[in-house]
């Protein structure tokens, strides 16, 4: 995209946003957009650049609305018309919200209708891995815990089994003792 | 040196991570860059927090506030 350079000093270039209700049909779509091209193009706007995003789910809800289409022109205008033009936006029929922004000097134009859509994509392939990570994390907890948990019985069965016999033998051995050393006793 | 500021270090190691991209311009129709300073609850993020530095945390709340009113991103979820 090329940058956005200003030709001449009374002419500016704005960014104007139009967002309408999706369920329009066909034709009244096509009349609104005709509407806000002509309305821009009378004041002595000139198209530079223009932006259809399609529908969108919106954040909440707008006069009944829950999903909407966006607009994004580039318009080179005088910016005394700005004013009379944003009131005459606020009038238009089926405009659920419209917004001029003056770009900053040096801004490039890009259109965000087909970087948001890979950006979706993207992110839906992102939080897959990022599940999976989870999931290999969790699976491998889970291993370590339950080979933990054999090895503690293991060694505890083993110490069992260690104590034991001598436990045993120490008894034998002192009974033993006790009956040799026993001087009622006699064979 | 003070305890504290050997204490807390974290804000300062923070760097803004629109400055790393030499970001400009935050635009209010670019979603995904501004999605990662936005809370569960849509509000924007505090600086002590993101690492973002003055300048672009002014840029971030006007281009929020901007998409905030064309219902691109919610006021409160």
């Amino acid at each position: 995209m090329p940058e956005l350079t200003e030709i001449s000093e009374d002419v500016r270039i704005y960014e104007f946003c139009v967002l309408y209700p999706s369920n329009l049909s066909q034709k009244e779509e096509s009349t609104l957009l005709k509407d806000v091209e002509t309305l821009i193009e009378e004041q002595g706007g000139k198209q530079v650049s223009k932006d259809m995003w399609g529908k969108r789910g919106l954040a909440y809800r707008i006069k009944g609305n829950d999903e909407g289409n966006y607009v994004v022109y580039h318009y080179e205008l005088d910016p005394s018309k700005i004013q009379e033009l944003d009131e005459s936006l606020r009038i238009t029929k089926n405009v659920l919200r419209h917004m001029i922004v003056k770009p900053p000097k040096g801004y490039e134009i890009t259109k965000f209708s087909a970087s948001y859509e890979t950006w979706l994509k993207e992110r839906e392939t992102e939080e897959d891995r990022r599940k999976k990570e989870k999931e290999a994390r969790l699976a491998k907890q889970v291993a370590d815990k339950a080979k933990r948990q054999v090895k503690k019985a293991a060694k505890v069965a083993s110490e069992e089994k260690e104590e034991k016999p001598e436990a045993d033998k120490k008894k034998i051995s002192e009974e033993l003792d006790k009956l040799i050393s026993d001087d009622d006793l006699d064979i | 040196m003070s305890k504290k500021g050997n204490r807390r270090t974290d804000p300062k190691d923070k760097k803004c991570p629109y400055c790393e991209k030499n970001i400009k311009y935050i635009d209010w129709k670019d979603y995904p860059a501004m999605k990662p300073f936005i809370d569960y609850f849509g509000n924007i993020m505090k600086r002590y927090y993101t690492g973002v530095c003055l300048k672009h945390q002014k840029m971030l709340k006007n281009s929020v506030e901007r998409a905030r009113f064309m219902g691109m991103m919610a006021y409160r979820k």
